[in-house]
C-alpha cells in the first residue's frame, strides 16, 4: 500500500484531562521527581565545592559540610563529602525508580518506597544525614497522596503475560539444563587448569581454587548477562510490531511506563532466574575457601545492575526501532562503545597523555585519579575486578583514602562498583523515561 | 435521526503527496450496523486508524462517542473496541490468558476477570477450548477470540476492519450470527469490507467510500430510493421491429420515464423501460403490449441487488 512508503512521522500525543486516579498518580510521581531533582542538585553543589576546596586547600570547608550534612559520621571530613556525594546520589537514582515504579503502578512500589524512608530515617539517625529528611518528606508526602488508590497498584500484566509465555513447556526447561550444564563443565574445566599450579603447597592453596572458580562462574555470568540482557528486551516493542499487535495495545488503556517496565520486567526475572539457578554452583567455590559472603553480595549487585541497565538499552532502542534486528544491532554497538570502547581509549589516552603530568600537582594528580576511576565505573568488568582487588587485596568495601605521590596528602575514594551502580541506575531510569515518552507519541 | 455516535467532518489524511482521505464526513448513528464498504485501498483502513486514535488526521474532525479523536483519545479508546484486519494475537497463550491479559490492560479487577472471560467465550462460543493455544485454534476461531477481546471494557462501540475478510464461508457466517447478536446487545457496529454481500444482509446502514471519499451513505432504505430512484422493466422480443413497435407504444403512458433499445442478446432484441409508477401500472404495460399484439418473450422487473449499485456510484478509480 502506498501509505508504507512514507515514513511514519510522529507527534506527542495531546494532553487530555487525566482521571482522578491518573491524577494522584502523576502527583505523587511529581513529588518523587522533585525530590529527586533536588538530590541531583544538592550532588552537583557538593562536587564543585569538593573540587574548588580541593584546589584551594581550604579542608574547613568539609569540616563544615560535615558538621551540617552528616554529623555522626565517624570518619575524616573530605570522606564524609565522599560519603555524602554517594548517598545523595543513590537517594536521586532510587526516587527516580520508585518515580517510574508510581507511574506504571507497580505493586512493588509500595513496599520499596516504604524501605526506602526506613533507610533514609535509618541514615539520620546513625549518620546524621540531615538531606535524607527530602526522601523522608517526598516519600511520605507520595504515599499520602496516593493511599486512595492503593488497589490500582497491581501485578504487571504485561509482565505476568510475558513469563507465561516464557516459562511455558519444555524450552524453559532445556535452556536452563543446557545453561546449567555448561557452567558445571567449565567450573570442571577450571578446576583441573586451577589444580596442578596450586597443588604444591598444600592446604593454602585451597582458597586460590576457590578464588579461581568463584572470579571464573561471575565472569561467565556476567559476560552472559552483556549478551542477553539486551537481546532479551530489544524485541520488546518491535517484537510487538511486527506480530501486528502494537497497534491493538495502543487502543486499549494500558499505560506507556506500564508497558515498558513490564518488558524489563520480565527480562529481568528470566535473567535473575538465571542467576539464582547458579548459585549452588558459585557456592562450591566456598567448599575451598577464600571467598568471602561480601563478595558474593558484591557479585550479584554488579550482575543485576548489569542486567537492569542493558535490558533497559534494549528497550529503548526497541522503541526506537523498526524492526528486532536493527534494534538489537543498535543495543549492542551502544553497549560495546559506551562500555568497553569510549572508557579503553580513554584510559590509555589519559595515561599516555598525562604520565608527565601525574606529579605536577596534587589537584591534577587528584582528578586524573577520580577520571580514571570514573572509567573504570563505566564498565561492568572493570568495575568488578577493580572492586573485587580493593576488597580482597586492602579489605575495602566502600571508602579508602589514597595517599598522593606529589605531596604525600590523601584523598578520598570509592570501590568502583558504588559508582557503577549509581551511574547505571541513572542511566537506566533516564532510558525507561525517554522509551515511554517515545511510546506514547501517535502518528502524525 | 437517532443520536450520531461517531461523527467525522471534513476529515483529510495525507501521506506525504498522497491523499488516503479527502474531507470524509461519516455518520453513524447509535446502535446501528454500519458497513463501510469499498474496494481495496479506498482510505477504510485509514479512517479506521483516525477513529481509533492510532494516527492523527492532518485535518477535519472526528468525533466518537462525544469524545475528539485529537483532543480525548483516551476517553476515545474507553469507548471503542477495535480489531484490525490482521489477528493480533499472541501465539504462545492460552485462549482465557490472552482475554486476560487484555482485560488487565483495561484495568478490570482481577476478582471480576475469571466470570468476564467465562462469559466472553460463551459469547463468541469458545467455551470449550478456553485452555487451548490459541495457535491452535482455526482462522474462524482465532477471529471470534479476536472480537471477544474487543468487548473486554463492554464497549459502545466496536470498530472491524475487513471482520470476515479470510474466512471460510461457515465462519463467515458465525460472525455475522455474532455481529447481529451484539448489535441486539445494544453496540454500535462499524465494520468494513470490501464485500458487498457481507454488509447487504446485516447492515442497517451504509457508508460506500472510493478514493478516500465518501459517495453514498445512509440508512439500507435511504440507499435503496437515493440508487434506484425508478424500476426498471425489461422486456424482449423476436426482433428489432418489434423492438421499435414496444418502443413507440410505450414512450407516451405515463409514469415512463425512459425507453431505450438495447443490444440483442442470445438472438433476442431487448428494451428497458424505466418506470416510476406502480405496479398497476407494470400490469397496464403489459396489457397494453398483448392488445397491440406484441409477441412477449420476457417481461421482467430487474430487482437491482447492492453490488449493481455499488458498480454504479463507484467509478473504478481504485482497484
Amino acid at each position: 500500500m502506498a501509505e508504507e512508503l512514507v515514513p511514519i512521522q510522529l507527534i506527542d500525543e495531546p494532553e487530555e484531562a487525566l482521571s482522578p486516579r491518573e491524577q494522584r498518580l502523576n502527583r505523587a510521581a511529581r513529588v518523587l521527581q522533585w525530590a529527586a531533582i533536588a538530590y541531583g542538585v544538592l550532588s552537583a553543589l557538593l562536587i564543585i565545592i569538593g573540587v574548588v576546596a580541593a584546589v584551594s586547600a581550604n579542608a574547613g570547608l568539609f569540616g563544615t559540610l560535615q558538621q551540617i550534612l552528616l554529623m555522626r559520621y565517624p570518619g575524616a571530613p573530605d570522606s564524609a563529602v565522599a560519603v555524602l556525594v554517594l548517598l545523595t546520589q543513590l537517594n536521586l537514582s532510587l526516587l527516580l525508580v520508585m518515580m517510574v515504579g508510581v507511574l506504571a503502578r507497580e505493586l512493588w512500589a509500595i513496599p520499596a518506597m516504604l524501605i526506602l524512608a526506613i533507610a533514609n530515617g535509618a541514615s539520620i539517625l546513625i549518620l546524621g544525614f540531615t538531606p535524607a529528611v527530602i526522601a523522608l518528606v517526598s516519600i511520605v508526602w507520595a504515599l499520602v497522596i496516593i493511599a486512595p488508590e492503593i488497589r490500582a497498584f497491581r501485578f504487571n500484566p504485561v509482565m505476568l503475560k510475558e513469563l507465561r509465555g516464557r516459562m511455558r513447556g519444555v524450552r524453559a526447561f532445556v535452556v536452563l539444563t543446557v545453561y546449567l550444564g555448561l557452567m558445571s563443565a567449565f567450573m570442571a574445566l577450571l578446576y583441573l587448569i586451577a589444580l596442578p599450579a596450586n597443588q604444591i603447597s598444600g592446604s593454602a592453596a585451597a582458597g586460590e581454587i576457590g578464588r579461581v572458580l568463584f572470579a571464573g562462574v561471575v565472569g561467565i555470568e556476567l559476560l552472559l548477562i552483556i549478551f542477553i540482557a539486551p537481546a532479551f528486551t530489544a524485541g520488546a516493542i518491535t517484537g510487538e510490531r511486527e506480530r501486528q499487535t502494537y497497534d491493538l495495545l495502543k487502543t486499549t488503556l494500558l499505560p506507556a511506563p506500564s508497558f515498558v517496565l513490564g518488558k524489563l520486567e520480565s527480562a529481568l526475572s528470566y535473567v535473575l532466574l538465571l542467576l539464582f539457578a547458579a548459585i549452588p554452583l558459585q557456592s562450591i567455590a566456598f567448599l575451598f575457601g577464600g571467598v568471602g559472603e561480601l563478595e558474593l553480595v558484591l557479585a550479584f549487585i554488579i550482575l543485576l545492575v548489569t542486567a537492569i541497565t542493558l535490558g533497559t538499552v534494549g528497550i529503548y532502542f526497541s522503541t526506537q526501532a523498526s524492526r528486532t534486528l536493527s534494534a538489537s544491532v543498535r543495543a549492542y554497538s551502544t553497549t560495546l562503545v559506551v562500555t568497553f570502547a569510549v572508557p579503553l581509549i580513554l584510559s590509555i589516552v589519559l595515561t599516555i597523555v598525562t604520565a608527565p603530568l601525574r606529579t605536577l600537582s596534587p589537584a591534577v594528580e587528584a582528578g586524573l585519579i577520580y577520571v580514571d576511576d570514573f572509567l573504570r565505573s563505566m564498565n561492568p568488568i572493570t568495575a568488578a575486578l577493580f572492586s573485587r582487588q580493593q576488597l580482597v587485596e586492602n579489605q575495602v568495601l566502600g571508602f579508602f583514602s589514597h595517599t598522593l605521590a606529589s605531596d604525600g596528602s590523601t584523598i578520598p575514594r570509592v570501590s568502583p562498583w558504588i559508582t557503577f551502580t549509581i551511574i547505571y541506575l541513572v542511566a537506566a531510569t533516564v532510558l525507561v523515561v525517554l522509551s515511554v515518552r517515545r511510546m506514547r507519541k501517535v502518528e502524525a | 435521526m437517532a443520536d450520531l455516535i461517531i461523527e467525522t467532518r471534513e476529515l483529510h489524511k495525507r501521506f506525504g503527496k498522497f491523499e488516503a482521505v479527502k474531507s470524509l464526513s461519516l455518520q453513524v448513528p447509535a446502535g446501528s450496523i454500519y458497513g463501510f464498504v469499498g474496494p481495496n485501498g479506498a482510505g477504510k483502513t485509514t479512517t479506521m486508524r483516525m477513529l481509533t486514535t492510532l494516527t492523527r488526521p492532518t485535518s477535519g474532525q472526528a468525533k466518537v462517542a462525544g469524545y475528539s479523536v485529537t483532543e480525548e483519545p483516551r476517553q476515545v479508546r474507553r469507548a471503542i473496541g477495535y480489531m484490525p484486519d490482521e489477528f493480533g494475537v499472541y501465539d504462545d497463550m492460552r485462549a482465557w490468558e490472552y482475554l486476560d491479559f487484555f482485560a488487565a490492560c483495561y484495568d478490570i479487577p482481577e476478582a471480576n476477570r475469571k466470570k468476564l472471560i467465562d462469559d466472553l467465550l460463551e459469547l463468541v462460543d469458545l467455551s470449550h477450548r478456553r485452555d487451548d493455544m490459541v495457535d491452535k485454534l482455526s482462522r474462524g476461531m482465532k477471529q471470534r477470540l479476536s472480537l471477544a477481546r474487543t468487548l473486554a471494557h463492554d464497549p459502545q462501540i466496536l470498530i472491524l476492519d475487513e471482520p470476515a475478510s479470510g474466512l471460510d464461508p461457515r465462519a463467515r457466517v458465525e460472525i455475522r450470527e455474532l455481529l447481529v447478536e451484539l448489535a441486539k446487545m445494544g453496540k454500535t457496529i462499524f465494520f468494513s469490507s470490501h464485500i458487498l454481500a457481507d454488509v447487504a444482509e446485516i447492515c442497517t446502514h451504509i457508508g460506500i467510500i472510493e478514493a478516500g471519499q465518501i459517495v453514498a451513505q445512509g440508512s439500507m432504505e435511504e440507499m435503496r430510493a437515493q440508487l434506484n430512484p425508478h424500476r426498471e422493466i425489461m422486456v424482449s422480443v423476436r426482433d428489432d421491429d418489434m423492438a421499435q413497435k414496444v418502443k413507440s407504444l410505450v414512450a407516451g403512458m405515463p409514469d415512463v420515464i425512459a425507453v431505450e433499445v438495447l443490444e440483442p442478446k442470445a438472438g433476442r432484441s431487448r428494451i428497458r423501460i424505466d418506470f416510476t409508477g406502480d405496479d398497476e401500472g407494470i400490469a397496464a404495460i403489459n396489457q397494453k403490449l398483448l392488445a397491440e399484439g406484441v409477441l412477449l418473450l420476457g417481461f421482467t422487473e430487474e430487482t437491482k441487488d447492492l453490488e449493481s449499485m455499488f458498480m454504479r456510484v463507484t467509478k473504478g478509480l481504485v482497484t
